[in-house]
């Protein structure tokens, strides 16, 4: 079957019910989503499907149809998407294991709403859980790459 | 004298039977019967919508899934700080699709998933509600989605998100018959009148 993942186009011979994430990790060698609960309750895993935030542990690979973008599509070292930029600015991770998952849901969250408060923020972020407790930080990074990118889109 | 008082009192054994018999299955008529039946079919069909699989996400306008049924334990919202938001898909906190793919997840405690998946319409309230009450309701086209009660019992039928109610994945207890047995039920009842209980 074939899939997209950050702009490449891939064949890969795989179970239809194989989730998601195997075959980012174990066929495709993107690591960047991580296995985390298994059962979508923790978030790290968390990619995006034609833009939108999806736990891959929990998603079939056979119905998965459109654009995949993890981590690495996301923005790179050279070019950070600005989430990831604040992120580095508020030095937001800890052990860093969640954080793929939470910067996904993050960028996930300004596209649809690029300016929001505490509440829309718990919401989006409420099911992306951060055994180190970086939330303060967490929460203060997304305010940051908000005004950044209503800044630079003014 | 004693042929007559003989004759009289078999006569009274013989008819007694049929007076009892005739006292206690008074004749029924048919409209009676079949507002019998019609009651007893909208019990069924109450069971169904008040099941778990079912009003755990016909919620009110506080927009939160519940999680309740011998499936969870005690009954709570879902977890997560989850909510359906006004859209009822979560399109203003966290799209129900992000974990919901449209298939049971066969982990232990995966989630669940069907090709739709969402709260159903506000106006479609069956959490916590009585009998009179829902049935008052899916009677409403205004609170039905603007349904005949046969387009009611076809929607039954036909729904991929309804029939996750009877396939709800492992772990989960499903709602009780089948899709088919409910509109039927639904069919027998509005055949009947739609009469709700009192």
């Amino acid at each position: 079957m074939q899939i997209n993942v950050n702009g490449t186009q891939h064949e890969v011979d795989v179970d239809e019910e194989m989730p998601l994430l195997w075959v980012l990790r174990d066929e495709l060698n993107i690591t960047g989503p991580k296995f985390g609960c298994g059962i979508a309750m923790c978030g790290a895993c968390t990619v995006h499907i034609n833009g939108q935030p999806a736990r891959s542990c929990s998603m079939p690979v056979g119905q998965v149809s459109g654009l995949i973008t993890t981590i690495e599509g996301l923005g790179t070292p050279d070019a950070m998407h600005e989430v990831q930029a604040a992120w580095v600015e508020h030095q937001v991770a800890q052990c860093g294991y969640c954080q793929p998952g939470q910067i996904m849901s993050a960028a996930a969250l300004l596209q649809m709403n690029p300016n929001p408060d505490d509440e829309a923020i718990d919401h989006a972020m409420s099911a992306n859980l951060c055994r180190c407790g970086t939330y303060p930080r967490i929460r203060a990074a997304i305010k940051a790459a908000a005004q950044n990118i209503r800044e630079k889109s003014a | 004298m004693k042929i007559k008082l003989f004759l009289l009192k078999t006569a009274a054994l013989i008819l007694m039977p049929a007076f009892f018999a005739t006292a206690q299955s008074v004749p029924v008529q048919p409209d009676e019967i079949s507002q019998s039946r019609a009651a007893e079919a909208w019990s069924k069909v109450y069971q169904v919508f008040s099941h778990p699989r079912c009003a755990n996400c016909h919620v009110p306008d506080d927009n939160l899934p519940r999680w309740s049924g011998p499936s969870y334990g005690k009954t709570s919202v879902h977890g997560m700080n989850i909510s359906g938001g006004q859209s009822r898909i979560g399109v203003e906190t966290v799209m129900c699709s992000t974990c919901h793919a449209h298939s049971n997840s066969d982990e232990p405690h995966g989630p669940p998933g069907s090709p739709v998946w969402m709260l159903a319409p506000v106006e479609m309230l069956w959490w916590q509600q009585s009998s009179k009450q829902i049935c008052e309701q899916i009677k409403d086209p205004t609170r039905n989605g603007g349904r005949t009660l046969e387009e009611v019992a076809h929607h039954i039928q036909e729904d991929e998100l309804v029939h996750w109610g009877w396939d709800p994945g492992k772990g989960r207890e499903p709602a009780p018959y089948s899709a088919k047995e409910t509109a039927d039920f639904v069919t027998l009842w509005a055949n009947a009148g739609a009469p709700c209980p009192e």
